[in-house]
This record gives C-alpha cells, sequence and structure tokens, in this order.
C-alpha cells in the first residue's frame, strides 16, 4: 500500500496545484476524491482492487487448509 | 515453467499497468479562469492551468473565441507554471456567446483550449477577425494521457474498472462452455469447472461494482445512477448469485449438475439479449454515451489503447489464473482417495 | 414431436384446470386483491408512469403465481405417465403455449380489474387498443421465460420462491421494454415509435421458446 501510494504521489506531485473550486459544498469526501485532479480516485480504486484481491486470496487460502487438514487427517487415519 | 508462462505475462502485463497508467502525466490543460461573464472595455483574469509549464522569459499567447470571432490578449503575465494572468480590451462589438479560452505556450511546445470558459456579455454583432501575431509552434512530443474535464485524473481508472467486466464476461463465457459440455457425458467434471468459473467471475463483478461506484461519486456525484451500463451489472450480479443459489438447493450431485447447467445456458442466451436491449432504452450517463466528456471504445485515445489493451489481458490472465486454482483445488478436494 | 401430440397435451392441460377450478379461482382473487390493495393505497393516479409502474408489478406477480403452478403441480406418478409416452420436447411446447394462453387472460383481466377500480384519469391521449396489444405480448413473453425457469425449479424441488429468485433477473430485459413500450403507448403515441420494442419483444420470445425446447429435455432425465 505505501508502495502504491507513493506511486501515485509521482504524477500527484507532479501535478500539484491543481486545486480548482468545485461548486457544491465541500464535505470531506469531496476534499478527498477531488484534490488535485481527483488523483485519489484513482488511489481508491487501486487500493479497493488490491483489497478484493486480497480478500479472494484469504479466502481460497482457508479453502486450501481445509483441504489440507483433511488429507492429513485421512493419511494418519490409515 | 514451460507452461506456467501465461501467468508470468500476466502478472508483467499489470506491473507495466501499474507503472504506466499510474506515472505518465495527464496532457496539460487550463482547468479553470476566475471568472464566468466577462463585459466590453479592459478585462483581466487569472488562468488556471494543470500540469503547464509557463515561463516568464517567453509568456504564452492567448485568446478568446467564439463561432468565428477571435480576440487576442493584450497582456499575458506568467504568475508562476501553472497561472497566468490574461489582460484583454472586449470592444463594444463583441457578440454575446460563450467563448473558449485558447492558450498557446510555444516554449514548451503546448497548445491548451478551455472550452466554454465564460460568456461574454458584448452588445455588438460581431467583430472582424484579428489574427494573433504568429509564432513558430512545435508541439512537444511528451507521453501523456489526455485531460477531460470532469474525469481528469480518474481517467487512469480506465485501467482498473473496465477490465473487471471484461475479465468477468471472459469467466462467464468459461462456464457457459463447460455447463455445454457438463449436458453430455462425463458432466461432474465440467460442473466442477463452471460453478468455479461463476464463482471468480463473480468476484471480479464485485470488483467492477465497488470501483464504478467510487468512480461514480468523484465524476458524476452520486454513488449509482440508473445507467444501462449500471443496471446490467446489477442483472449480471443477480442471475450468477441465482446460480448459486440453485445449486445450493439441489442435493443430488447428477441432478444438479443438469439443472445448473440448463439455468447457465438459458441465462446466458437472456443476458447476451440484455446487452443488445438495454442500451438502447434510455440515454446513458456513461462515458462515451448520450455526449458525455468522455470517451467510448471508438475515440480511445492512442496512449491510452497503448495502456488498456494490456491492462484487459492482464487482467483477463489473472482472472484465469485464479479460475484455475480453484478449479484445481476443488478438484482435490472431490478425489476422495 | 408431433403437432398432434402438443394438441393432445394442451387439451390435458385445460382437462386438469377444470378439475382444479379452486386454482383458477384463487388466481383471480390473487388479481382482484392485489389491484384493491392499490386502490386502498393510492386511489387514483394522476401520473402516467406510475399508473404503468404499478400495473406491471401487479401482472409481473400474477405471473409468477400462475406459472409456478404449471409445473409444480403434478405428482410423480403422472410425471412418469407422460413420461412414457410423450417426448419431452411436445411436452413443454405444450405447456408454453397452455401458459401464453392462460397469461393472456389474467393480463387482459388484470387490466380490466386495474382500469376499474384505479380509473384512468389523466390518461385521455392513451391508445388502448394498442396498450392492450402490449400487454398480452407481454404476459406471453412471462409465459415464454418463466415455463423452462417454472420447470427448473419444480425439478430442484423447492417452492415459489426459488422460481422468483431464478426468474427475477431473467425477466427484467422483458420487463423494461414491455414498459417502457406500454409507457409510449399511454403517452398517447402509436405503435410507430413503439414498435422497436415489440421487435424486441417478439426476438425475446422466440429466443426464450427455442431454448426451452432444446434445453428442457435435459431437466427431464433423471
Amino acid at each position: 500500500m505505501k508502495l502504491l501510494r507513493s506511486l501515485c504521489s509521482i504524477p500527484a506531485a507532479l501535478l500539484a496545484g491543481g486545486t480548482f473550486a468545485q461548486s457544491q459544498t465541500p464535505d470531506w469526501l469531496q476534499e478527498t476524491l477531488f484534490h488535485s485532479g481527483k488523483i485519489n480516485t484513482v488511489v481508491a480504486v487501486v487500493a479497493l482492487v488490491l483489497v478484493g484481491l486480497a480478500i479472494w486470496m484469504a479466502a481460497f487460502d482457508r479453502r486450501l487448509t481445509k483441504l489440507e487438514k483433511r488429507n492429513g487427517q485421512q493419511t494418519t487415519d490409515q | 515453467m514451460r507452461r506456467n508462462w501465461w501467468k508470468a505475462l500476466g502478472v508483467l502485463l499489470l506491473l507495466y499497468v501499474v507503472l504506466i497508467g499510474l506515472r505518465t502525466p495527464l496532457a496539460p490543460t487550463i482547468v479553470h479562469v476566475d471568472t464566468d461573464r466577462i463585459t466590453p472595455g479592459p478585462v483581466r483574469f487569472i488562468a488556471q492551468g494543470y500540469g503547464t509549464a509557463f515561463s516568464t522569459e517567453q509568456p504564452p499567447m492567448v485568446w478568446l473565441e467564439n463561432s468565428g470571432q477571435r480576440l487576442c490578449a493584450a497582456e499575458v503575465t506568467v504568475l508562476d507554471p501553472l497561472r497566468i494572468r490574461v489582460e484583454l480590451e472586449i470592444p463594444e462589438g463583441f457578440r454575446s456567446e460563450l467563448s473558449h479560452l485558447h492558450v498557446l505556450d510555444t516554449r514548451a511546445g503546448q497548445s491548451m483550449v478551455l472550452h466554454e470558459a465564460f460568456w461574454t456579455g458584448g452588445r455588438g454583432s460581431g467583430i472582424q477577425e484579428a489574427t494573433c501575431p504568429a509564432t513558430a509552434f512545435s508541439p512537444s512530443a511528451a507521453f501523456t494521457f489526455p485531460n477531460r474535464a470532469i474525469l481528469n485524473e480518474t481517467i487512469r481508472n480506465l485501467f482498473f474498472h473496465v477490465p473487471m467486466w471484461f475479465t468477468m464476461m471472459l469467466l462467464m463465457t468459461i462456464s457457459v462452455v463447460h455447463s455445454v459440455r457438463a449436458l453430455g457425458a462425463g458432466g461432474l467434471r465440467h460442473d466442477v469447472a463452471a460453478v468455479n468459473a461463476v464463482r471468480v467471475g463473480l468476484v471480479f463483478a464485485a470488483l467492477g461494482l465497488v470501483t464504478g461506484m467510487v468512480w461514480a461519486r468523484a465524476t458524476w456525484g452520486t454513488w449509482w445512477t440508473s445507467d444501462p451500463q449500471l443496471n446490467g451489472a446489477a442483472t449480471v450480479t443477480l442471475i450468477y448469485l441465482a446460480y448459486l443459489v440453485l445449486r445450493g438447493s439441489v442435493a443430488d450431485p447428477g441432478r444438479r449438475a443438469r439443472l445448473a447447467a440448463v439455468y447457465n445456458l438459458f441465462a446466458f442466451a437472456l443476458m447476451l439479449v440484455f446487452f443488445m436491449v438495454l442500451p438502447r432504452l434510455s440515454d446513458s450517463l456513461h462515458p462515451g454515451k448520450g455526449g458525455n466528456p468522455a470517451f467510448s471504445t471508438y475515440d480511445l485515445d492512442d496512449h491510452l489503447r497503448l495502456v488498456f489493451y494490456p491492462a484487459v489481458l492482464g487482467w483477463m490472465l489473472l482472472g484465469t489464473w485464479m479460475f484455475n486454482l480453484r478449479l484445481r483445488a476443488a478438484r482435490l478436494s472431490e478425489s476422495r482417495p | 414431436m408431433r403437432p398432434a401430440e402438443i394438441g393432445h397435451l394442451l387439451k390435458l392441460e385445460l382437462l386438469l384446470d377444470q378439475r382444479q377450478k379452486h386454482a383458477m379461482g384463487g388466481m383471480l382473487l390473487y388479481v382482484a386483491s392485489a389491484v384493491y390493495v392499490c386502490y386502498l393505497a393510492v386511489r387514483h393516479i394522476e401520473e402516467a408512469s406510475v399508473w404503468n409502474a404499478l400495473f406491471w408489478l401487479i401482472l409481473l406477480f400474477a405471473a409468477f403465481n400462475t406459472l409456478a403452478r404449471s409445473f409444480q403441480r403434478e405428482d410423480t406418478g403422472r410425471q412418469l405417465y407422460l413420461y412414457t409416452l410423450t417426448h419431452p420436447r411436445s411436452l413443454v411446447l405444450a405447456r408454453t403455449l397452455y401458459n401464453a394462453l392462460s397469461m393472456t387472460a389474467v393480463s387482459l383481466l388484470t387490466l380490466g380489474a386495474y382500469t376499474l377500480f384505479i380509473g384512468s384519469d389523466g390518461l385521455d391521449d392513451a391508445r388502448w387498443p394498442a396498450f392492450s396489444g402490449i400487454v398480452v405480448l407481454g404476459g406471453i413473453g412471462f409465459a415464454a421465460v418463466l415455463t423452462l425457469i417454472g420447470a427448473i425449479a419444480a425439478r430442484a424441488g423447492s417452492g415459489t420462491g426459488l422460481m422468483a429468485v431464478l426468474g427475477f433477473p431473467l425477466v427484467l430485459p422483458l420487463l423494461l421494454s414491455v414498459m417502457r413500450a406500454s409507457q409510449l403507448a399511454l403517452q398517447g403515441l402509436g405503435l410507430e415509435t413503439s414498435g422497436r420494442y415489440l421487435v424486441w419483444l417478439l426476438a425475446i420470445d422466440a429466443i426464450t421458446v427455442a431454448l426451452s425446447a432444446v434445453l428442457y429435455p435435459y431437466l427431464w432425465r433423471d
């Protein structure tokens, strides 16, 4: 995540300063998503994809662990 | 390793996508002027650039344009690399209309237009077209992505949101092919493949939905709109969740395989019809539809293409890899020694 | 698969329905009470789009109720009997045809009851012949899609709940195009504008019937 943030911050830093006015009232979300050309939206999207894949990996890991346990038990049973 | 080359290819493609897709700067543009209406007489405003490199050594050329009228700036002062102060004299004869602001930075080789920058409230019927003093201009050859209004930096999400749907469709197609074969002899083996393809496909559908919602919030202002693409995505997700519910409610493996395969085929065919019908039912907010400031597959920028196509292939390979892992685990758990 | 076989099966369905009059009566009661509940809830509707949406909601649930019966009412004995005597393809085509007929009746009845109770204020430009035609076509479309879904749900051995889960996302394309077409008819636009929706409707009907004919024999086997 840190690596990603720093990666993202490179173009953000290069292009910084583009905080242009938004017509709506700025709430925290607006502030976060719209800051410097909306780069944080990209950060959020990439982070969500990684989180999603990590959740999948964790689920798959559990599935494999169960499988290993079952096979292990069977070998001790024999 | 020889049989695993495609997995490495997928990872390398995604690495390329992350590096190039996130590091390439956006094309410089003017994003904002600090006035929205100008009237005849002397006028002064500040134009805010994004990614520009204005220099005091050679200030950029600035002019206003609206359907045939052109007015050159009297003086341009560079405040900093991102901001210029423009002074001009609007003649009485200027026609009242929305004007575009053109900025030509010959030193950096950057040509920018802010469309419909402000309303010029003239009283006349138009002025003679002026020619601003021209200097030799050679556009810079820097590799950039287009900076479109509203989208701005989020144009990069093209590489992390859209390929999710492509990958999901690939996995659902794999599933339907296995479902067809599951109806033949030895169906159980193919049934396992079909359900695992659907399960991984649903992971990508979820990713597509979540990333799409964040992107929609930043560009359209809401998490969800009644848009054909969004409704289609929601329906597809519902169809495949129903597929899993159907599987869950049948105990006998042979019967389950047949029922699930029949439903999968039926649903897939209706889904294709749905995708043909849906976009024609209404206008869409979605990029490339209904005059939105965005892209369709046809006017995708060449630079975006260079990253987008590898992104689609990379995510598809990753999806296939995930499917491959799940399928192998499922086959392992079914083969009781 | 012979036309005569389909005809015989169709007759059998009609006979079964006559024997189970309470089922048909229950259907009518459902439509009447659904419309009456809507009437109590809203009295009368000014806006064409709301009028249209409410009507299609009632009809959608009526369709699920009517069509869920078609495969669930048979016991294993009769199933086995039909299995030995007929080709599954004729059976599914006969059932689809029969369901289409009963849905035509149900949709016209619903339309009648709905206009009677809710009224048609503010729908002065509506083209009622075109609207009724679209309603009937929509009803037939529901029958085409939900017949196979009903068969799957019945084979899975669970009740109408599963049928709703399986069928709902699949009738959506049909529902959306039919609602759009009927909306246009209510606003007084003729078939020249709503015509293309009807073409899609017919295409969906044709595709689903063809798919049912191809896929049903696989459900039958056990």
